[in-house]
């Protein structure tokens, strides 16, 4: 079995080869040497995040308030809606098969690495000390470039954050949506999954 | 402000675990905590529509048939309407699986019952065109307009599909008002439901088994007569002895979809490959299967599907009521293989999807959401795979032995993606719309259809730029004679191996044209009964 950690790693040389998230030779020599210099951070023990390190995580924290705009944070408070949104997208991007995990990886250590985000049109600054404006001067030139990898990582980013956060029953609030009905489940011997039923008969 | 149609739901009875209680042998790999062995006379890969379809024939044959299935068993109680559980519970890669350069999206099932659990019910018989085009083609036997016609009727019996006798939801009101405005035709889509609430969560699981998915028919009845079921297994790769298998290695997943270290091997006369057309084709790359042309995993199909946002006065409440019941194919067949043909349906829109659908951020995107009970969408449905420029993709593997879909969107389906925006549009105006804009990222609202024209005009059609989905696996396992092209054969036998046989939509030598579950569960009728004939030496139809 392979931990998570190293499910993550983009070690691999395939993986450095398949590596064209933003589509030149600079950025992707870039994450690499973010990863092997150690500007990466690893994910802490007993972490209860299976795939977002500290750093992934300060880029979201900053990056999901400019992605959602007046739809966040719902009925939430900012930092429980950010930690729901974190933990939503934890569980995403864990279950992404290989390809598109190491992407993600990769793109990830790239944007935590500063002078990779100069030279991806983001500022210098660390996230979270990029005022709203800089962020959305940042997203605004991932969607309009002339480079698709660029684009992807734009389309990547903005779908990721926004179903992690409007699948949240406490974001209906801001779009209008009155939600499902309540689902009473009817129980079977007593049971009402079949996870309680199996563990039983195993 | 839109309200809630129903408050709550209950006394739904739960099929599986009514059956679980009752004695089935239903077998959760990821409890295992050492290697096992098990064995059947067919070992069937994957529950879907394929799948689920060929256990019930087989299983009433009276042969001992094993369902392996990577996905997790979930049942009605676990149906709550939720998006976030659903994508996780049934979905591959929790509704983030992509092709290879991100440009498309894909919705696939990943549950026990497959893409039948959460699709939208949509069943259409494969289009005369389609069945046409694979005889020319592949040299496909027994499977023309006449040939095919009894399976599709015994499975629209067996699932209950006939046209949806309710009105409309507002949102697919849209579509049947603006082709009427325009002379344009359409119809009634058929849906395999039972009992239906017309509640609009098909896409998270049938909360009241209304849906005629596999989940609650062939699997239970399948299971019922002694069929055994292998959940949370994911089939790795064929053990073969020359052109024999002579069974398949499995890999036990835990809760994560992690591998849990534990091997299950399955021993099988016959082995019947289920899996779809992405999972399918991969594990028979893993497998390193006997295909000296190289074609497995080639001519994968996804129906391209774009999509077109409207904004109405009116509440549209896109989230509830049958999700699919209006369609036109008006500008699907002007031609059979020139430029490519879409079928015209709707789409419901929950907000996580929504969010996605929308690909943007910020107060725009803020905007959009915040008018979701006004909002409407169309969607088109580009037929891949009638042209020599439209070959759809290929299965690769990552360094891990999982698929990668390489499907890049090229210029003969982006001139297509094109005139879907233009005639979207002009439906979505001349049924009333406000503004109208398409799902690009370039693109803002127009209040006209004059100006809606003139700005898709403009719009640079490029990958990551137009949103491009697909619900629709096919393909990567073509049937045929030709062995050219071809690696399976009409009867579903894979032309280099013995007894290994292909059943499900993988077999499709192009894209159906139309929503595929009805095309697999005939197809996989025909196949299957031969099968079992086969098998049992016993005349069955």
């Amino acid at each position: 079995m392979t931990t998570p950690l190293e499910q993550a790693l983009p070690t691999t040389r395939r993986g450095f080869l398949q590596l064209g998230l933003m589509g030149t030779a600079t950025l992707a020599l870039g994450s690499t040497v973010a990863t092997l210099t150690g500007c990466t951070s690893p994910l802490e023990k007993n972490s209860e995040y299976k795939f977002l390190q500290p750093n992934d995580r300060e880029f979201f924290a900053a990056l999901i308030p400019a992605v959602l705009n007046k739809g966040f944070p719902g009925e939430l408070s900012h930092d429980a809606a950010i930690k729901r949104t974190l933990l939503a997208l934890d569980d995403l991007i864990y279950t992404l098969q290989y390809h598109n995990r190491i992407q993600m990886r990769q793109l990830f250590d790239a944007l935590s690495f500063a002078p990779i985000r100069i030279a991806a049109g983001a500022s210098w600054a660390s996230w979270k000390d990029m005022s709203p404006k800089q962020i959305d001067d940042f997203l605004v030139g991932w969607r309009d470039s002339m480079i698709p990898q660029k684009r992807m990582g734009y389309v990547a980013l903005s779908k990721l954050i926004g179903i992690s956060w409007y699948s949240q029953p406490e974001s209906f609030v801001s779009t209008g949506y009155p939600g499902p009905p309540t689902k009473i489940p009817t129980p079977v011997a007593g049971k009402i999954s079949v996870s309680s039923m199996s563990a039983e008969n195993s | 402000m839109a309200k809630k149609v129903f408050e709550e739901i209950r006394g739904i009875t739960d099929p599986i675990l009514e059956g679980i209680s009752n004695g089935w042998i239903t077998l959760d790999a990821g409890e295992y905590t050492e290697n096992a062995t098990l064995e059947a006379d067919v070992a069937i890969i994957g529950t879907g529509a394929g799948g689920g379809t060929t256990a019930e024939i087989l299983a009433k044959a009276g042969l001992k048939v094993l369902l392996i299935e990577e996905g997790p068993l979930k049942s009605t109680n676990d149906f709550k309407m939720d998006e976030r559980q659903a994508y996780k519970d049934l979905y591959q890669e929790n509704a983030g699986r992509m092709n290879k350069d991100g440009s498309m999206s894909i919705l696939q099932g990943r549950c026990v019952g497959g893409t039948t659990v959460i699709n939208w019910t949509s069943s259409f018989r494969t289009p005369d065109q389609t069945l046409q085009y694979w005889g020319d083609k592949f040299s496909t036997k027994g499977v023309s307009k006449e040939e095919m016609a009894p399976w599709f009727a015994k499975m629209e019996e067996r699932l209950n599909i006939a046209p949806w006798a309710f009105p409309a939801n507002e949102n697919n009101a849209v579509l049947s008002r603006g082709a009427d405005a325009l002379d344009i035709p359409w119809k009634v889509i058929p849906r395999n439901v039972a009992g239906c609430w017309n509640l609009g969560y098909c896409g998270t699981g049938c909360p009241t088994n209304a849906k005629q998915s596999m989940l609650v028919t062939t699997i239970p009845s399948a299971m019922d007569e002694g069929s055994q079921l292998l959940y949370s297994a994911r089939a790795e790769r064929l053990i073969m002895d020359d052109k024999k298998v002579t069974g398949i290695e499995v890999t036990a997943l835990d809760k994560s979809y992690r591998p849990t270290g534990v091997k299950v091997t399955v021993k099988a006369t016959t082995v019947v490959l289920a899996a779809g057309g992405i999972n399918g084709p991969a594990m028979m790359l893993r497998s390193k299967a006997p295909d000296p042309k190289g074609l497995v995993g080639k001519r994968t199909f996804f129906h391209p599907t774009i999509f077109s946002f409207a904004s109405f006065e009116n509440e549209i409440n896109p989230y509830y009521g049958a999700p699919q019941s209006i369609y036109s194919d008006h500008y699907q067949w002007d031609t059979v293989d020139g430029p490519v043909g879409y079928k015209l349906e709707v789409p419901p829109l929950h907000p996580g999807l929504t969010s996605v659908l929308l690909m943007g951020h910020g107060e725009a995107q803020f905007d959009e959401m915040n008018k979701l009970p006004n909002l409407s969408s169309m969607i088109a449905l580009l037929r891949d795979g009638f042209n020599e420029d439209s070959q759809g993709g290929a299965i690769e593997l990552a360094d891990d032995g999982s698929a990668i879909i390489d499907y890049p969107i090229n210029d003969y389906l982006w001139e297509g993606v094109k005139r879907t925006h233009l005639s979207m549009a002009e439906l979505q105006f001349a049924a009333g719309a406000k503004a109208v804009r398409p799902a690009h990222t370039e693109a803002k609202w127009e209040t006209s259809w004059e100006d809606s024209k003139a700005a898709i005009n403009k719009l640079d059609y490029s990958a990551s730029r137009a949103l491009v989905g697909s619900a629709h696996v096919m393909g990567g396992m073509t049937m045929g004679e030709d062995l050219d092209q071809c690696v399976v054969g009409s009867d579903g036998k894979y032309h280099y191996l013995d007894n290994l046989y292909v059943i499900d939509g993988s077999v499709f030598p192009t894209s159906i044209g139309a929503n595929p579950q009805l095309s697999i569960y005939g197809m996989s009728c025909r196949l299957a009964t031969g099968l079992a004939e086969k098998l049992t030496g016993k005349k069955l139809s």
